[in-house]
């Protein structure tokens, strides 16, 4: 190899190495300042703005009560009582971690999608009966304690026929006599919270009563609805909402079945709330959406069980 | 060095907080349309408002039982 050449060889390694450094080094700023703003982030998660608002009360609220009790003045005892209780008010009513409320429906979209499928595959036409579940406190024998879990049973075919007990209690998902699935209902884990916001048993609780304070919860504490109405009417239960959080659920471009069959989330949760009060098998037995899908209206029938 | 304010003071900063949060606190539990932006945690809020009610009831009390 002539000299020349193997200079000009070296000179393009060492071009390739020179840029195969700079992209290292560009790339290595770039996850620098990557890492700097992830950093900034968790500090602001953990120091939040009520946090910071505290200190800032604090600090001077605690100083100019020292200082109130040095000179003896009533006018810095009361700026200083004042900072310091809004300080610590601040600190303790730290704002709760909400999310995005599209996440409950990207969240049971998968779901609603599964039964859909499997409903469509089986070529059921039935119905969703909603099938209250045993008393927790209540003594059964171990074959039958699958009584005590909430399920909705879809039917094969429209009958009014009702799987057995026995059938029931062996926590199957597909049931033989009569043909159908029994699933967890998806309203089940909202049941959960409002029972728990409510802080009592649901079962002892009177229908009428239940129908004014399920509202006031889905409202006040869980806002998953703009407006709630429940209403007791002959045989059935009326249900409307404006503007609820899982109204996407129904305006969905895939025209999910199982989402007018068991209801939203939040529909099915009061289905679940009924069936658990009465002790009867709740069906749904219309699910109205307006065309925005603002207003979804709901009617819940009872069937002796 | 004595704490300058009295117990009859501290009665009516207490009184005057506790307005002020136990209205707060209702108007935020109550209308949720306009307060429903508002994150914090309500419970608290409500918990706090009460603890300063109830502490100006006992420094009532404790004027009532004790008036010097």
């Amino acid at each position: 190899m002539s000299p020349e050449k193997t200079r000009k060889t070296e000179e393009s390694v060492d071009e390739a190495a020179l840029t195969t450094t700079q992209y290292l080094v560009e790339t290595a700023k770039q996850l620098q300042t990557e890492v700097e703003a992830l950093k900034s982030e968790i500090r602001k998660a953990r120091n939040p703005t009520s946090t910071k608002i505290g200190i800032i009360f604090l600090v001077p609220g605690v100083l100019s009560l020292v200082f109130s009790i040095f000179y003896n003045s009533q006018v810095l005892a009361f700026i200083g009582l004042g900072l310091t209780f809004w300080g610590a008010l601040f600190f303790l009513v730290k704002p709760v971690r909400y999310v995005k409320g599209s996440l409950l429906d990207s969240a049971a979209f998968a779901s609603y999608s599964t039964i859909d499928r499997i409903i469509k595959d089986l070529k059921y036409k039935g119905k969703s009966y909603y099938l209250p579940p045993y008393p927790k406190d209540a003594y059964l024998p171990e074959y039958l304690r699958g009584l005590k879990d909430m399920i909705v049973f879809i039917s094969a075919d429209s009958g009014p026929s009702m799987p057995s007990i026995e059938e029931m209690a062996k926590s199957k998902f597909f049931l033989e006599n009569p043909k159908g699935i029994s699933a967890v209902p998806p309203g089940l884990g909202l049941l959960a919270q409002f029972e728990k916001e409510l802080g009592a048993d649901i079962t002892k609780v009177e229908m009428t009563e239940l129908c004014e304070i399920l509202p006031r919860i889905i409202l006040e504490n869980f806002h998953l609805a703009k407006e709630v109405q429940m209403k007791l009417e002959e045989n059935q239960i009326y249900l409307k909402t404006v503007d609820s959080i899982d109204k996407e659920l129904y305006a969905a471009a895939e025209n999910l079945r199982s989402v007018y069959l068991l209801g939203s989330p939040l529909v099915s949760a009061i289905a679940c709330a009924i069936a658990k009060n009465t002790g009867k098998i709740v069906t749904i037995r219309q699910i109205k959406v307006s065309p925005d899908a603002e207003t979804i209206e709901a009617w819940y029938n009872f069937i002796e069980g | 060095m004595n704490f300058p304010l009295s117990l009859s003071d501290i009665s009516l900063w207490l009184a005057v907080t506790a307005i002020i949060l136990l209205i707060t606190s209702e108007l935020l539990s109550s209308s949720t349309e306009y307060a429903g932006n508002i994150v914090i945690d309500r419970t608290r809020l409500r918990l706090a408002a009460l603890a300063v009610g109830v502490s100006f009831m006992i420094t009532v009390a404790i004027r009532a039982i004790r008036p010097f």
